[in-house]
């Protein structure tokens, strides 16, 4: 499989020439597989690019929305493919005990927020809360669970035909205050079946160590905590992901050397940058 | 395929080469000598459980769906007379044989009436006085609530019990 990063900010797009290189799009990733299919994982505003770099003839895609913050929706409506008429968009996301995942996407995709309504979209949109365990899409198994984050929120691990596996955790905060995080055993971590022994992990490292502390709660993870909880689930590689907007690009690169600096970890750290392009 | 985005300077990739070490038989009516799946991930809503549980003063224990004691906190050591790192995870006819329960009465109550085993049989919260006899022969006088924990898409997950040790 192929994976993009179309937008790795956190919480607020970033635009400006201090962010240029890790980019100032909010969560957005494009995973192609081998026999064409094509997952995008979150819709915030890096959406709006990839949906430009669609193929004209798409009959189909699917937008798995790991939560529904603003930075994970807000690129849902400038994503062309929903103005298409007789494109295919399933939208998934986290189910909600008191309203489905259209009504709480309505929220947002109507005015006075927004200028279209939902039901107006000439595309052939369906919407599908994800349920705990598989779904097969393509040529790909999509496996979902609720991670520790305020609000209903999965992650994703993406197997495809290979076997090949890419696990995305844009909002994680596994440790959860514990300072001596990751003490606990593997099935009492957060997310760690879904990230076990994933080629790439696209993981939340929004805070260097000092700055989680003041954060704790927040539903994120500091670079050391993303790098442990790599560990723990014995990952092959590890991309950092929704960075502070705080954080511009010399910032980043210092946190992450300090990180690497401090936890040694025994697989390879790849910066997430807007642009960059595994193949697994 | 889509057309790949433009490439911006990349930042330097970073890797270590330094190695790193990756790191008495109960007859209840729920099917309580079967063991869970020992190891299983747990739900998220057990682990958040669990972390405000440690967090927490009050004697504490969770059963997951089958009555398998899957966590006490510290304060519920003393109850048990045993502390969790050295029991870990315990099937339901092994804690439940380290107890006597009786109503105030002090007349027995069937495990079928506990509150803990009523919260998994019948999925409702329920809180009832009773005494308690730990492991260590001590008596306490407590009220015993358990609530079932039923996740958003209305799955049981288990049973949170809590021991208010009643002045």
């Amino acid at each position: 499989m192929e994976v993009t990063l179309w937008g790795t900010r956190g919480s607020l797009a970033t635009p400006g020439p201090e962010t240029a290189r890790y980019g100032g799009n909010t969560a957005c990733i494009g995973v192609r597989g081998r026999e064409g299919t094509i997952l995008v994982l979150d819709a915030g505003t890096g959406i709006r690019r990839l949906g430009t770099s669609l193929p004209a003839k798409l009959e189909r895609v699917d937008v798995m929305l790991t939560h529904l913050h603003m930075d994970h929706v807000q690129g849902l409506g400038f994503f062309a493919p929903l103005y298409r008429a007789g494109v295919n968009v399933h939208i998934w996301g986290p189910a909600s005990a008191t309203m489905g995942l259209q009504e709480r996407l309505k929220r947002y995709l109507s005015p006075p927020l927004f200028p279209v309504h939902l039901s107006e979209l000439p595309c052939n949109a369906t919407f599908h809360a994800i349920p705990n365990g598989e779904v097969e899409i393509g040529e790909f198994r999509v496996t979902a669970d609720l991670i520790c984050h305020p609000g209903p929120t999965v992650g994703y691990r993406v197997t495809d035909g290979q076997g090949k596996v890419m696990t995305f955790m844009p909002d994680h905060e596994p440790a959860l205050g514990n300072p001596h995080f990751p003490n606990m055993p593997f099935e009492w971590t957060s997310g760690a079946h879904l990230a076990a022994n994933a080629d790439l992990l696209i993981h939340d490292s929004q805070y260097s160590s000092q700055e989680y502390w003041d954060h704790c709660g927040w539903g994120h993870s500091s670079l050391a905590q993303a790098i442990n909880f790599g560990r723990l689930c014995e990952i092959r590689r590890l991309s950092t992901f929704h960075h502070d907007p705080n954080h511009n690009d010399a910032d980043l690169d210092k946190l992450i050397a300090d990180a690497i600096e401090e936890t040694h970890p025994p697989f390879e750290v790849v910066p997430g940058c807007e642009g960059s392009v595994f193949n697994l | 395929m889509w057309i790949q985005p433009d490439r911006t300077p990349a930042a330097p990739h970073f890797s270590c080469t330094k190695p790193t070490s990756v790191g008495p038989r109960l007859a209840l009516r729920v099917d309580f000598c079967r063991r869970s799946a020992i190891s299983s991930p747990k739900p998220l809503q057990l682990i958040l459980a669990r972390q405000l549980a440690s967090s927490l003063a009050m004697p504490i224990i969770i059963v997951d769906t089958l009555g398998t004691l899957i966590y006490y906190n510290e304060p519920a050591e003393v109850i048990l007379a045993q502390r969790f790192e050295e029991t870990g995870e315990m099937p339901a006819n092994e804690w439940g044989a380290a107890f006597a329960v009786t109503d105030e009465d002090r007349q027995p109550i069937a495990h079928e009436k506990w509150p803990l085993v009523i919260a998994i049989t019948q999925q409702k919260p329920i809180s009832r006085i009773i005494w308690l006899r730990s492991p260590d022969g001590h008596w306490r006088h407590i009220n015993w609530t358990s609530v079932p924990f039923i996740a958003q898409g209305g799955e049981f997950l288990g049973v949170q019990s809590i021991f208010w040790e009643v002045a």
